[in-house]
Formats: C-alpha cells, structure tokens, sequence
C-alpha cells in the first residue's frame, strides 16, 4: 500500500509537471481525484486496514494527496502564466470574414430622416405612387392650366381616369401625400412625414426619373412661420451636423402661402462662397405653410387652423452630405458603387 | 424661367447706391432668388429666376419697382424711376391709314392695340440696344425688331411687328380656330395649329399672326418694308399656354403671355415703342392709336385681419411697419378698424394677390424671414407609431449582416424584359408618355429587374447575393388606382436552394413567426423552375415563393450561373411579425438524445416524416434532420421530461413507438 502509495506520488507529479496544456491537466485532475480516480480508490482500501497501519497510511496518503494537488496548482499557474513560444502565431493573415452586405445610401438616409423627426413626435406614412390628378395637383390648389403644372414633369399612365378624381398618373412629389393624411387623420394634431418614391420626366446629374422625397406636414392651432424654422433648422443640425445654419426665401408653390425656398450653409465652403455654391448656401427644398384652399380640401377649417409643409428630395440630401457627383449612381445597381457604403 | 438683365439698365429704373452684389443679395432674401452675378466689363450680370406668380417681376422695369421696396430694408435708400406714359400724336383725318380689326371674343384677348408708323428703311439698332439685347440672350436683328425684343425685357410687354402691306384689305380678324388649321410661322416652320388656338387672319382669310407666340411669315417686317404696323396686346394665358403646349413649341414671347400680361401697363408700353421707333427708326406715326379693351380690369381689395397675421407670422410686428411695407409695393391701404387693413392691390400684381395670405406673404418677406426666430415644436402629448417601417428595417439589417446587398431600381421597365419571363405586357400598366423605351411599364414584379443587375454585375462578382424591397403595381380596371404591393425579393448565385431557405427560417423566426412551412409548389409562376420551389406559408397562407430561378429565363438575361431566388409579399410576411416572446420554464432535467437511421424507398417529404415522429409521444421535444445517404435518413431525436430524469427504458418505448409509427405510415424501415 505503502509503496503504491509513493509509486502513484511519483509517477503522478511527474506527468503533471510535463503538462502544458490546461485542459490535460483537468483530465489527470480527474484521473487521480475523480469518482474513479486512482487515488480515490487507493484511499477507499483504507479502512480495511488494521488501525495502527490505518493511521501511520492515512497520513502518508494525505500527503500525497497534498503533494499531487499542489503540483496541479502549481502546473496550473504555470500554464496559464507562460505563453507558448514554440508556435507562430500570424496575425497578418487575413481574418475569416462573416458575410456582410450593404443597405443602399437611401435605405441608411430614409432611416437617419426617420428617426431624426420621429424623435419630435412625426408620424412616418407612405401613400399611393400611382394617384389620381385631384391629389396631385387640382386638389393642392393647381388648376388644370395652371403653368405651375410645368415644373412637374409628369408620367401619366395610360387607360387610367375617374370621374371625380382626373386621370391617373405617377406622383410627382410627396405632397399628394397631404391631402391623403388630412383625409385618415381627420382632425389636428398632424405630424406627418411621408417618405415616398416620386416620378418626373427628366434624367441629368441631378435628376433621375423615379427619387425619393420626405414630405412634412404640421396641422394644428397656432403653427406659424416660427415653427417651420425651428423644425428645418433642427433637421439640417441632426441630420448635415450642428455647426449648418439655415435661410428661407420666398419662393412660390401653389399649395402653400407663404411659400419658401430652403438654403443650408455650404459644406464645402462653410458658408464663404465658393463653386459648388450660390453664394455660401446651398438649395436644399421648398417648404410653405399650408394654403387654406389645400387645407379646405382636406376637410380643415383654415379659420381654426394652420400649418406647414415642407417636400425634399432624400437623394438630394444624401448626394450633399456624401458628396455623390451623379443621382443616376444609385439607381444603376453597379455592386462597386453600392458595396461602398 | 431666368431673366438675364445688366445692371446699368436695372439702373435706369433704379437709383440706389447699393452694389451689384448688395443687390442680388436683398432681392434673393426678400423677392426673386438670384442664382449668379457675372461681371461684364464695366457692367454686371444678373441671372435670377422669376417664379410663375410674379409675371411682374420678369422685367428690368419689373425688378427695379421691387428693388425700391426691398432695398431700403437694408439701410440702402432707393428711389423707382417709373416714368411717365407717352402722348401719342396721332395724324389727322385722310391722313391715318386704315385697319379694320375685328375681335371675335374679347376674352380671348382683353386688350389690343395698334399704330401703323412709316419708316425711311431698315438699319441697325443703336449699339447700347445692341449691347443690351445681346446680354439677355437675344440676338439684334434690325432697328425694327429690336424694339419689340427690348421691350420685352425691359417692360415684360411682348409686341410684334407686320409689315403692314402686306396685311390684305388693311383687315384683321382675331379669332380661336375651329379646326385644325396651317401656318408658317416667322421660322419658316409650317405647323399645324390645334383647335382653340388664337390667330388673326388678313381681309383674304390668310392666317397672319399666331397670336402670342409668333407671327406669320406672310407679313413679316423685310427689307422692304415701310410701313410698320406694331402690335401691343394682352391675350388669354390658359389659351396660349395650351396652344404651347400641344405644339410643344415656346417663345420668350408665349412664356409671358402664358403667365398673364398687364393689360394695364399696355398704354406705357405703346408709348415707349413710340418713342424707339422715332428715335431708332426716324418713324412717323401714319395712322390712329387703335386701343380696344373693352372689360376694362376691375380693381381688386384685399382685407387683411392683423390678428391672422400675427398667427401665421408666429410675431406681431407694428402696425405702422405693415402699412409702410405695404405701401412700398404699390398697395393703397384703408383702416376700417384697429385690427383690419383693405389694401387696394396695385394692377401689376392683379394675378397673384387675392387672399389675405397673399398680403401676408408680402408682409413677411418684406420684413425679412431672418428676422424671425426659430421655434421648436410642442410636444405632442401623444403620437402614432407605424410598426411595419420597424419590421422593414430589421429585415433589411437581417440581409444585410447575411451577406445582401440592397439595389434599387427604377420602378419602371421595358417590354421585353416583362416578356422574357412570360408576362403579359398589354396586362400592367403603361406611362403615356415614357421618357425612354426602358422605362415603360410599371414593373408587376422585382425579379426581372433583379436579373438585369445580377447580369450586369456578374463580369466583376463571381458570387452574388441581392434584394429590393418595393412596390409592384397590379390594375384594378380604368377608374381605380393600381394595387400596390411591396414586394420583398431577392437573388443568389450558387447551388443552394437549402442555404437560402435556412436564411429565410432565421428570417421568420427572428421576426417571431413560428407557424411557417415551405410547402411544395404548383407551377405558379415560370421564372422559378416548377421542379425546385417551394411556397412559403404562414399559418396555412401562402405569402410567396423561394426557389430556383427557371435556367431559360436566367438564359434569356445572359446569366451564366444557377440563381435561387425569393419572391415574398412583405405585408403579409410583416402582418404575422411580432416582438412578444414569451418566456418557456428551463427544464432542469437532462434530455436523452439519439440518431435514428430509416430506410425510406418512397418519396417521402422530410417534413411529413418530422411531423409524424414529433406526434408520437409528448415527450419527444425536438426532432431534428441530420442528412440523408441513398434511401436512408438520419433524425436526431431528444426525449425530456419537465418533471423527472428519464431512464433508457422510457426512451426504448417511445423509440418502439417511433418505428412503428414509421414503419405503418411510410413503409420505412430502422435501419
């Protein structure tokens, strides 16, 4: 017993002692301590001994256990001090890459505008690309020969007529969407933000044939020209950064009076003056409050209420802020550009 | 439109000692935007967009009446030179020369007039009209008709010139065509007029003027002429813009008439072209002044409640400096009360101002949008939020961290792309008037577009994975709008349908839904091969297809590798999202796991088989599918009970169980 006893000592502590991997270690931790370990089962042979030998053994056996416990300590603490110098380890190599895809530019600016007007309190809708003439332009206070018609170059859509509501034709901005929410609301207060696919006959470097505007619109007692400011001016510091200052001028819509026109300080030039600008400031959208004939058309007293609408295109907004040379980039589907961002 | 004017003409009008830059800096904040100032020798150039609702303001003239109300805003004093309206001396009795003018309908043109003037010859116009005309973008002809051009620009009074003997039995007639109807027009273009189109036919019935946008070639001013019959009139805008329109043809003349012309500011007009033709052209003047306005135009008021203004303006402002900034514009102002103005609107701008939000606009933008401050909205007490844009986000961040890139195309397409995957082109909707051929019908699905990117693409990427989410458009018949539904569909390059089906599971299950199945698919649609598609359902409801792309079609758009492809309405995908989970006890209990080998010889659906293992005992907690060698399939089954460990005997029964379920179901075999 004696001797099984020291030759499992040795030969125990030996062995540790070669290990270098911990989880080695575990597994002579439980080939001598385990339920069936070799010591464990030694030490069950005990107490059959006669009590003198029980005794003088029982010491010796508890020493042992001391000694290999203390080897697996000290193997341990080795182990996990010391890094292995014996394998190159290459962090050069190139990584294992997990898949990764890429939402396209006006995904990732829809979501930005989305949550920078979700955040005071706008309420995002999308409505028909595909309207009838009343809510694109009649009911916006644009009558069939109005010139006005002609800055919105319009697809009509063939074999497409309603008695009440003119013909059938792809929305040329996101205003149509106005009278259309006016239309569910019913009644004040309307945060509205329609982010929609609009159509204009036209395709350049700054125009493509099917963008994408956001549309706001505010109904509700007491909005004034004040509240337009402080929201646009608001969304040009989240959105182009807090050091973007913001103008309006007059400009002309039929759906809104006053009507104004947009301009963000340049981001090339911080407002100086330079190329790329008119003057340090750039256009960025048309915005007005909302005529009483376009809110009479919605179903809205004008004497009790008014509003604000503003109607800009996310492109436009995106090719500023991401300095995009050509719109016709981001509907082409070339994987080059879009893997980009 | 943009007017292009020089400075030193403004300056005829204006007499300020603001710069060139102080000027085009205070007309863009309170007035017209201008959108470039070009320095021209000692002269500047002003490039400025007039917007359609100030007709008034598309002139030298025009400009220069704003400037002196803007102007002063700035601490820069500023005085109009509007200049008074001309005497006409006209000849007496025998010695006039006749025209008979005869106007059908007075609405078609509300004011007409003539004067007939004898000129020595034509020449060149003096060099400063030269210079000037030049500078705006309208090339000098001759001293003649130079001035109807400078005129233009510089009052916004179109003219024209005829040559008047050539206008047969000194007759006019003014009338809007019946029919279609021929003329060659001063271009020697001949067009073809549309009906209701405005013109005026000579004593021979011969058609001499295409009234407002451009005179007949038959009696225009040449060489010879010696007598000029000058034109000053005002028409209809809808009629000319109409007839534009439909010629798809416009003048810087038609561009006027079609936004309304003073009727007016006719007499100061005539007047000024009376004193160019006798100074330009050494003209006597040969016949009466013909002067037919017959309505003369009313004059307008406008009641403005100051309280309205204060609440559209978000400010109250004194009373003293609205009636200043008013009357600045040419308004005549009356108090009635404390709190309420009628403003007689001046005739220039009798088009545009009609509502008391017109004169509040006039207000506001005199007294400088910049002035006013910037509020912030109040706080909603209460406000909507739309959950499908949430769940279209986190699908399109679930693609993306899967490997997908995001395209968007155009929502139209062409013909042959809608052919090339067996859709009928007559059954969707058409633009009436394309752009391009490529961009024709509104597209009722996203795959072909798809399948043009993956060609276009595939010479730079050996491997492809791609989706859209956007709308299709399905009619409803003539008098209802289109159906429009988001689709969500994608592509993939490779072998494996399996992959893409195990990305669309952790699709659903991570958008909550568990009640799904892919079901075979009758052949529904033929861009996916029928043979290798399945239906997607959820709760028993098919909400789209995922599949192999049908290899003629992919063919057909030069795709050279095997597409798998999904095709999902995203509504319905969407409406069965939800981000409740409910939480499920841990069972503390250890399951016993096994693999079960069956020898199958029929063709039986893996999921068939899962169903029926799964409803054999309630403790068999998951059966999953390990693989499949000739005819034997592996499932790894767990056994767990929430209440106690599970011995091997109670496991051997529900196994017994198992195979004979299987064995009297499928015919299948333990293997």
């Amino acid at each position: 017993m004696e001797e099984k006893l020291m030759a499992l000592k040795n030969e125990a502590i030996a062995i540790i002692w070669q290990t270098k991997d911990l989880a080695d270690l575990e597994n002579l931790r439980i080939k001598y301590f385990g339920k069936n370990g070799e010591l464990t089962n030694t030490l069950r042979e005990l107490p059959k001994l006669e009590i003198t030998e029980r005794r003088r053994l029982g010491v010796l056996a508890n020493d042992v256990k001391t000694a290999i416990e203390h080897a697996i300590t000290e193997t341990k603490e080795k182990i996990l001090g010391e890094e292995k110098k014996e394998e190159w380890f290459d962090v050069t190599k190139p990584g294992f890459k997990f898949p990764l895809g890429h939402l396209h530019l006006i995904s990732q600016t829809i979501a930005e505008i989305d949550l920078i007007f979700a955040k005071i309190g706008f309420t995002r809708v999308a409505y028909p690309e595909v309207e009838w003439d009343w809510y694109a332009f009649e009911g916006l206070n644009m009558s069939q020969n109005h010139p006005a018609r002609d800055e919105w170059e319009t697809f009509f859509i063939e074999n497409l007529f309603h008695q009440k509501y003119g013909v059938g034709l792809l929305t040329p901005h996101t205003s149509s969407g106005q009278l259309r929410e006016m239309e569910r609301k019913k009644k004040p207060p309307i945060r509205m933000l329609n982010i929609a696919k609009c159509y204009r006959r036209q395709s350049d470097v700054s125009h493509a044939p099917m963008f994408y505007q956001f549309e706001g619109l505010v109904v509700d007692q007491n909005i004034n020209i004040t509240h337009l400011k402080g929201t646009l001016d608001y969304f040009v510091k989240e959105f182009f950064g807090k050091t973007r200052k913001t103008r309006i001028r007059p400009f002309h819509f039929q759906f809104t009076e006053p009507s104004f026109e947009v301009d963000v300080t340049c981001m090339v030039c911080q407002g100086k003056g330079c190329r790329a600008c008119k003057e340090g400031w750039m256009e960025i959208g048309g915005a007005g409050m909302v005529h009483p004939t376009v809110l009479r058309n919605g179903g809205f007293n004008p004497k009790l209420y008014s509003g604000f609408a503003f109607g800009w295109g996310v492109e436009r907004v995106l090719m500023m802020k991401y300095g995009i040379p050509d719109i016709r980039l981001l509907f082409n589907g070339d994987l080059r550009f879009l893997n980009q961002f | 439109m943009n007017i292009l004017i020089s400075d030193s003409w403004l300056r005829d009008f204006l007499k300020t000692k603001a710069t060139a830059y102080e000027i085009g800096q205070s007309l863009s904040l309170c007035s017209q935007s201008v959108e470039r100032i070009k320095k021209v020798g000692h002269d500047f150039l002003y490039d400025i967009e007039i917007t359609t609702n100030r007709p008034d303001c598309f002139s030298v003239y025009g400009l220069a009446r704003e400037l002196a109300a803007i102007l002063p805003r700035f601490n820069f004093p500023a005085k109009f030179n509007a200049g008074e309206v001309a005497k006409i001396q006209e000849p007496e009795g025998k010695n006039a020369l006749p025209l008979e003018v005869k106007i059908t309908d007075p609405n078609l043109c509300p004011r007409f007039t003539a004067l007939i003037f004898e000129i020595p010859k034509l020449g060149p116009s003096p060099k400063i009209v030269q210079e000037r005309l030049e500078k705006a973008g309208i090339r000098a002809l001759n001293n003649v008709v130079d001035i109807s051009n400078y005129l233009m620009i510089e009052l916004g009074q179109p003219m024209h010139t005829f040559d008047y003997d050539k206008i047969k039995g000194a007759k006019m007639t003014l009338r809007s065509t019946q029919k279609e109807e021929k003329i060659t027009t001063l271009d020697k273009q001949t067009r073809i007029l549309p009906k209701e189109t405005i013109i005026i036919e000579d004593g021979e019935e011969r058609i001499i003027d295409l009234c407002g946008i451009m005179g007949a070639y038959n009696s225009a001013v040449d060489e010879k002429t010696r007598r000029v019959l000058l034109f000053v009139q005002t028409y209809d805008p809808a009629r000319i813009r109409r007839t534009c329109q439909l010629l798809g043809f416009r003048t810087e003349a038609a561009s006027r008439f079609e936004k309304g012309v003073d009727p007016e500011s006719v007499p100061l007009a005539i007047g000024k072209a009376l004193k160019m033709f006798e100074e330009n052209c050494q003209a006597k003047i040969v016949s009466r002044l013909i002067d037919l306005y017959p309505k003369k135009q009313k004059v307008k008021k406008v009641r403005l409640d100051l309280t309205l203004l204060a609440r559209i303006m978000g400010l109250e402002i004194p009373k003293k400096e609205i009636t200043e900034i008013l009357e600045s514009l040419g308004f005549l102002l009356k108090m009635n009360d404390p709190s309420l103005i009628t403003a007689t609107v001046p005739h220039w701008r009798y088009q545009d101002i009609s509502i008391p939000e017109d004169l509040i606009e006039e207000v506001a933008r005199i007294y400088g949008y910049n002035r006013l401050p910037n509020t912030p909205l109040p706080v909603l007490a209460d406000n909507e939020s739309q959950e499908k844009f949430f769940w279209e986000g986190s699908i399109k961040t679930a693609l993306k961290y899967w490997g997908f890139t995001e395209i968007t195309n155009y929502s139209l397409i062409d013909e042959n792309s809608l052919k090339k995957v067996n859709l009928e082109p007559c059954d969707y909707l058409k633009i009436a008037n394309p752009l391009t051929e490529d961009l024709l019908y509104l597209r009722p699905s996203l795959l072909p577009s798809l399948l043009r990117i993956i060609s276009q693409n595939q010479a730079n990427f050996s491997a492809m994975r791609i989706f859209e989410i956007a709308n299709v458009y399905l009619p409803q018949g003539e008098n209802h709008l289109p159906d429009e539904i988001k689709m969500f569909s994608g592509l993939y390059t490779g072998h494996d349908f399996f992959a893409l089906k195990g990305l669309l599971e952790n699709l659903l299950e991570n958008l909550g839904i568990t009640d799904y199945q892919f079901a075979t698919s009758l052949p529904t649609t033929s861009i996916f091969n029928s043979q290798k598609t399945a239906e997607i359902l959820i709760k028993g409801k098919s909400i789209g297809l995922l599949g192999e792309i049908n290899q003629k079609i992919s063919h057909s758009f030069s795709v050279t590798s095997k597409l798998i492809g999904f095709d999902i309405e995203l509504e319905s995908l969407i409406k069965n999202a939800t981000k409740i989970k409910k939480y499920q006890p841990l069972i503390s209990f250890p399951p016993i796991i096994e693999d079960l080998s069956f020898v199958i010889k029929n063709k039986i659906e893996v999921a068939k088989i899962i169903v029926a293992i799964k409803s054999v005992d309630r403790l068999i907690t998951q059966v999953d599918f390990l693989g499949s060698f000739e005819d034997t399939q592996t499932f790894r089954i767990s056994y767990q009970s929430r209440t106690k460990t599970l011995q091997s005997q109670e496991a051997e029964k529900i196994r017994n169980k198992i195979i004979n379920e299987i064995k009297q179901k499928f015919g299948a075999y333990l293997k």
